[in-house]
């Protein structure tokens, strides 16, 4: 299949200062735009069934990338397309409710991330198997530690398979073990979506499961292509340690 | 009996690779908004559409208003009561107002307010208050205030529950007017959320809004006939006319006359005055929401 899953044609993306009145209206009356450029020109065509990675600094853009490509923020400038739906794995827990149970939470999760009612009933099971809460899940949130929280959301956000995954930094909540647990959860998701595309740290991983890495620097992709050459062009753009 | 074979197997594997193949996904722009001047009508539609996680996000709305309390939802009652009590002893001290039925025009204007007032509040920050899922998923963001209008709705329902005992206390007539006191919650409900759209974008940008709606709503608690009634300003004489440039004045009516068991008694050009208010503020309020709840959600 040559199809495309994404293009993404010269989007720019700007995002407005934040001023205090006085200095807001002297911009309204001047007509001046202060804004911080997140992405400048950005082109991008992601093929069916590739796993794409994002690789660059922090506050290089590929957060924000990824927010272009899930529809949170429309382009300024340019447009994207996607073929099919879209899952973001991103802050994974952070729409959680407190004083609603694990089960409630993971029905709530479910249906903000975009599931039916009849695919988070027959999901259920399999998501509080995996999440380990055992009779925690009938317990208030609020109750519970960040290592769970994140446990239940990667959970609910993992047992889904959408057309196109986006990942974003997910990897390395709970302990060992579950750590163990939940990189092969994403491994085995990531082999059985069609398209991903991850944006993540640990170059080890990314050299292991990505077909092709792009380099973004300040808001412009520097370069794609193959995963060694695009990690050497990161550390010779950014400076070695 | 090779080539039969085969046709069999086509035969049997094709409906599979059909069902398969059947939603093969085509490039479309992501997170797509319809055109604005649609919004009042897909809104609706919107609605409908994800009615299961905005079932979801009502019922987070309402869990989280009274949580960690004992006495939990017998709260939605107990609030507008004990207000009411505090009025009436205000009220007699003040004007040594005789009328028995007092405290019961001040519960069901309390209730009746209070589903204005906070649903407009809940509105106005329904998109700064949810940054945290707005930045994690797109879903038309027009759910944002309306699962908000939509909780406070509700949580006023449970508060009429308190008109069971009003009636019994009082021996009044049970009446197809009754229906009047849920009607009034609704009309409350759709007064605030066109208002509450117009100006949720801008609270993005600004927080004052959310500053100037809290005392817009206080303010409106005095200049609206909850402590007092629409029949008091009308014995003042031109001043029960001023009134009815108040649209909340009709539901507000609307919930006291409803449990006496009466038809409205508000001209035409009053109810129609203020259901054209909601209207006009409901396409207004899409029409913006729409054009501008894309750019500022970046302010959050």
């Amino acid at each position: 299949m040559t199809e495309n899953a994404v293009e993404i044609n010269n989007v720019t993306l700007h995002f407005p200062k934040q001023r205090n009145a006085l200095k807001m209206l002297i911009n309204l009356i001047w007509r001046k735009k202060e804004r911080f450029t997140a992405l400048r020109n950005v082109s991008l065509t992601i093929k069916k069934g590739e796993v794409l990675g994002i690789i660059g600094k922090n506050g290089s853009g590929k957060s924000t990338l990824l927010r272009i490509i899930s529809g949170i923020y429309p382009a300024d400038e340019g447009n994207c397309k996607a073929a099919g739906s879209i899952s973001l794995l991103a802050g994974l827990g952070t729409g959680f409710s407190g004083h609603q149970t694990g089960r409630e939470n993971a029905i709530l999760y479910g249906s903000i991330l975009g599931h039916d009612e009849e695919v988070m009933v027959s999901k259920l099971p399999e998501i509080i198997q995996f999440s380990e809460l055992g009779n925690f899940i009938e317990e208030p949130v609020r109750t519970y530690s960040s290592g769970m929280k994140a446990r239940l959301g990667l959970a609910v956000a993992s047992a889904i398979h959408p057309d196109i995954l986006l990942i974003d930094e997910v990897l390395g909540v709970g302990d060992p073990q579950f750590k163990e647990k939940s990189k092969k959860r994403i491994l085995d998701l990531v082999k059985s979506t069609g398209t991903v595309v991850l944006v993540s740290h640990s170059f080890g991983l990314m050299k292991e499961i990505c077909d092709r890495l792009v380099f973004i620097h300040k808001g412009q992709i520097i370069g794609v292509g193959k995963p060694e050459e695009m990690i050497k062009l990161y550390y010779s753009t950014t400076g070695e340690e | 009996m090779v080539e039969n074979l085969c046709v069999f197997d086509k035969l049997n594997c094709e409906p599979e690779i059909m069902s398969e193949a059947l939603p093969t996904p085509t490039l479309e722009n992501v997170g797509e908004r319809g055109e604005s001047w649609k919004a009042p009508f897909t809104n609706i539609t919107i609605l409908f559409k994800h009615r299961f996680l905005v079932r979801n996000l009502v019922r987070k709305e309402i869990r989280g208003r009274y949580r960690n309390a004992m006495l939990g939802y017998a709260w939605t009652v107990l609030e507008p009561a004990m207000l009411a009590s505090v009025y009436y002893f205000l009220f007699i001290m003040l004007a040594g107002n005789p009328d028995k039925m007092y405290p019961v025009w001040v519960i069901l204007g309390v209730i009746v307010w209070s589903c204005f007032g906070k649903a407009l509040q809940a509105t106005v920050a329904s998109l700064s208050r949810n940054g945290q899922t707005i930045h994690l998923v797109y879903f038309p963001r027009i759910i944002f205030p309306m699962t908000a209008m939509q909780g406070n709705i509700i949580i006023s329902m449970m508060s009429c529950l308190v008109v069971i005992p009003i009636i019994l206390l009082y021996n009044l007539p049970i009446t197809i007017y009754l229906l009047y006191v849920p009607l009034s919650i609704f009309m409350a409900g759709f007064l605030a959320i066109g208002l509450g759209m117009l100006v949720a974008p801008l609270n993005c940008v600004q927080r004052d809004v959310e500053h100037l709606f809290r005392f817009i709503v206080r303010a409106g608690f005095f200049l609206s006939p909850v402590m007092w009634t629409y029949e008091m300003a009308l014995e003042r004489g031109a001043f029960g006319e001023m009134v009815l440039y108040n649209p909340m004045v009709v539901p507000l009516t609307m919930a006291r006359h409803g449990i006496a068991g009466e038809s409205l008694g508000i001209p035409l050009a009053g109810i129609l005055g203020s259901l054209g208010f909601g209207i006009v503020m409901w396409v207004l309020g899409s029409y913006v929401f729409n054009r501008y709840e894309a750019g500022a959600v970046k302010h959050l």
